[in-house]
């Protein structure tokens, strides 16, 4: 068994490697990041995990829901640190999982890998209590500013795989589509059950006459190509209201820790920035962990005092402009452990269950599948409207919502690791609520 | 400095005491139902505690700029380091005081009633080491201010804060009314579930009953069961003739996601919420208020209403908060300021005239609550 198998090992027990150990890890993993561009390249299959903040037990909770490293090809969003209690352990045994298998686990940054930052939320404090000095915090953060800022996932299924999971509740199933092709999200739980599927509103085949679909709206011959009429899942935007998504098919999935950046039109640009450096307070390294996706139009400034407010039409024109059917981000605390907007053209995806385990929410991640059949494949270039366009133009309003096709997701939602009892410290403070 | 014997009562400015209102002696706990077992003083010592948290989140938030309050430091324990509180705590310390900042001033600075009595009445229930007398006769709710302020709270507590008191000159020095500022200040050891049980036994050295008089609840009337919370409140109201009205401070809103958590975590520590179930919304709150006789008018806001609202806070007032630290836990401070409200209601033409203009009528955003019952 290598040092680092053993490292794992016991970071997988939840207990801190010696200071000499971290050391060594950390100039290892810097030597690995250095060699990764701004933007990581990852092929699907893939598995994309939002932010875990110290919360160790429930990152192996989400292991054991998700399939272990290097069986899963993992994601993770950023924030690794701070909040919790146990963020030198979790971020040390993802850094080992790093090291150990390169090409199965992908670490971009958070706004939370910053020294400023986890000197106000815990990280600091927490490696001067498990160490007596500040040098592992201190690795740690020469690792942070060697973190990529996003990742660019390509080969994505628009098709849900079949899943073997179990139903949970066998009364839902008869609304749901027979199809994986017609699956656009499938929900499970962390037994393993399915609780939700939702249909990838696919408008009927362009020979079929319009005007016969319509009349015949109740047929159960049609049932397929209908959204059954009920309330999307918590979280997504595929409520009966929904049009499923809309976006180009088989464009590539962004993923970054906060969002956009009004500094930042193109993917190309994000490799440009000198990203070796502690996060700046502003400008556009600084808003692609800060930024959040609202409801307004444009950009508005944000609530955080950092990164910006941005709407669905900044969002919407920067996935056509970059050939991306999706853009994924962590960041924020969704109570349902995820949520899609603005048309299923971005996903907050949120790991943390029960943040600071306090907040009393589900944690979830997202799988997205490799496309295996090359049906539908197209050649995507990145940045090249013109190409899109010449596509797209053309058509007509039911073939453009043909072409432009999300990948199938597949979300596990997942509750907080049953409390171990070295899981909370026995004195917390109380006042953790204002009393 | 004198202990005042029996009573338990530090107070000063004796010679404005109203006459009739003497001292007659009660026992410090004259509970004679002998029934406390140790577990319930093992409760009571929690809640006691919970002073601690407050105190020392309100330490933290001055020393970072939320607050201007010089006297907050003065009550720590000697040797008490100032603890560091996340942003999100600071901010919920600085909204919570802010608010009932704007009810007290305005109260004080309210022209009383033509050939009316200027003095004024707080009832601050659970007071712990609370400054805000102190700040009140610094001016911070205005320059003419004459107060009687009575202080309530466990012998513990009132011990400790007498202590702080005497330790202090800075505190201790402001107890002697002058001309400037005539207010005067009674601390009272008791227990106000005595007041509860046993009402027609406890007069409160000092009360003035015709005065205008205001009852604040900080975190306080919610540890104790619904029904004893409002016997304490209707205690006052029988005793009180003039105008009257109340603040209370309180969580709410404990059957979504993150209220389950919250009565689960704070139950674990031993800390019962017990109004919550019984008065759970900003509508419930409200109601409450009414049936206890505050029929003029009811309000109530959650804290993160509150802070988002420029009636309550200005935008300009806002971006010097926003400024003082980052918050990262913009999510967060949302779900915990929308599980503490401000609740008040009166009945008097003083608060009338007063509080009138303060918007505290249900909201869109309240539907949410009436799915739970």
């Amino acid at each position: 068994m290598s040092d680092l198998d053993r490292a794992i090992e016991q970071l997988r027990a939840c207990r801190p490697i010696p200071e000499n150990q971290v050391r060594e890890l950390c100039y290892k993993a810097r030597e690995l990041l250095i060699e990764e561009g701004n933007v990581v390249a990852v092929d699907a299959p893939v598995t994309i995990c939002g932010d875990i903040h110290g919360q160790f037990h429930d990152l192996m909770e989400l292991f054991r829901v998700g399939g272990d490293v290097p069986d899963t090809n993992y994601l993770f969003m950023g924030d690794f640190v701070d909040r919790g209690f146990y963020s030198l352990e979790s971020f040390l045994l993802l850094l080992c999982l790093k090291v150990r298998y390169p090409d199965r686990i992908t670490l971009i940054r958070g706004n939370h890998e910053s020294r400023q930052i986890t000197t106000v939320y815990g990280f600091y404090d927490e490696c001067q209590r498990k160490y007596g000095s500040a040098n592992v915090w201190r690795y740690c953060c020469e690792v942070f500013d060697f973190l990529a800022l996003g990742a660019l996932i390509t080969g994505a299924s628009t098709d849900m795989q079949p899943s073997d999971a179990n139903i949970a509740d066998i009364n839902s199933q008869s609304q749901w589509p027979s199809e994986p092709s017609d699956i656009e999200i499938e929900i499970l739980n962390q037994h393993n059950q399915i609780t939700h599927r939702y249909p990838r509103h696919r408008p009927a085949p362009i020979s079929q006459d319009l005007s016969q679909l319509s009349n015949t709206p109740s047929s159960p011959s049609q049932a397929p190509d209908q959204a059954p009429v009920r309330n999307g899942a918590p979280g997504t935007g595929a409520s009966g209201h929904s049009r499923g998504s809309n976006n180009n098919k088989d464009g590539a999935v962004f993923c970054v820790h906060g969002g956009l950046s009004p500094l930042i039109d193109t993917i190309d640009k994000i490799r440009l920035l000198d990203r070796k450096q502690e996060v700046p307070h502003e400008g556009a390294m600084c808003d692609l962990l800060w930024s959040d996706p609202d409801e307004i139009d444009g950009w508005g400034l944000s609530p955080r005092g950092a990164g910006f407010l941005f709407g669905a039409d900044i969002v919407k024109c920067f996935n056509y402009k970059n050939d991306l059917s999706l853009v994924c981000r962590a960041h924020q605390l969704v109570m349902e452990g995820f949520k899609e907007m603005f048309d299923s053209t971005i996903v907050t995806v949120w790991s943390a269950p029960n943040y600071c385990y306090r907040c009393g929410n589900v944690a979830a991640i997202l799988e997205l599948g490799e496309d295996g059949s090359n049906a539908g494949y197209m050649p995507r270039s990145n940045g090249d409207p013109n190409r899109s366009q010449g596509i797209v133009a053309p058509l007509g309003e039911r073939e453009q919502a043909l072409m432009k096709m999300g990948p199938g997701r597949r979300y596990r939602v997942f509750e907080a690791a049953p409390q171990d009892p070295r899981g909370m410290p026995a004195k917390k403070p109380v006042a953790d609520y204002f009393l | 400095m004198a202990s005042i014997p029996n009573l338990n009562t530090l107070r000063r400015g004796g010679q404005r005491r109203r006459g009739g209102r003497g001292g007659r002696a009660v026992p410090e706990n004259d509970d004679t139902s002998n029934l406390e077992n140790s577990e319930n003083e093992k409760n009571d010592r929690i809640i006691q505690q919970t002073d601690y948290d407050a105190s020392s989140s309100r330490v933290s938030a001055v020393a970072l700029g939320y607050l201007d309050d010089p006297y907050a430091q003065l009550f720590l324990q000697p040797g008490e380091q100032i603890a560091k509180r996340y942003p999100m705590h600071n901010r919920g310390s600085y909204v919570r005081t802010t608010a009932i900042d704007r009810f007290v001033t305005s109260f004080i600075r309210h022209p009383s009633m033509e050939g009316g009595d200027a003095k004024r009445q707080i009832i601050s229930l659970g007071a712990g080491s609370d400054t805000r007398f102190w700040r009140l006769c610094r001016g911070d709710h205005g320059r003419r201010t004459d107060v009687v302020y009575h202080e309530l709270d466990f012998e513990k507590n009132v011990e400790q804060k007498r202590q702080a008191i005497e330790r202090a000159p800075e505190l201790e020095s402001q107890l002697e009314p002058t001309a400037e500022m005539p207010s005067t200040y009674f601390l009272h050891a008791l227990d106000l579930r005595t007041l509860a049980r046993s009402p027609t036994e406890h007069k409160i050295t000092g009360l003035n009953p015709s005065l205008p008089t205001l009852l604040l609840s900080e975190c306080c009337l919610c540890y104790v069961p619904p029904d004893t919370a409002t016997s304490i409140i209707k205690y006052f109201t029988n005793i009180i003739n003039g105008p009257v009205a109340v603040i209370l401070y309180e969580p709410i809103r404990p059957y979504d996601p993150f209220g389950r958590t919250m009565v689960a975590n704070l139950g674990s520590r031993g800390i019962q919420l017990q109004t919550l179930r019984r008065f759970h919304s900003l509508e419930a709150q409200r109601k409450r208020l009414q049936m206890a006789g505050f029929d003029d008018k009811q309000g109530a806001r959650d804290i993160h209403q509150i802070w988002t609202d420029n009636d309550w806070i200005s935008e300009a007032e806002r971006e010097r908060v926003e400024k003082l630290e980052w918050l990262d836990e913009v999510e967060e401070w949302e779900l915990i300021g929308s599980h503490y409200c401000v609740t008040w209601g009166w009945k008097g033409d003083v608060f009338s005239g007063a509080w009138e203009g303060i918007e505290g009528g249900r909201t869109g955003s309240e539907a949410r609550d009436d799915e739970f019952g």
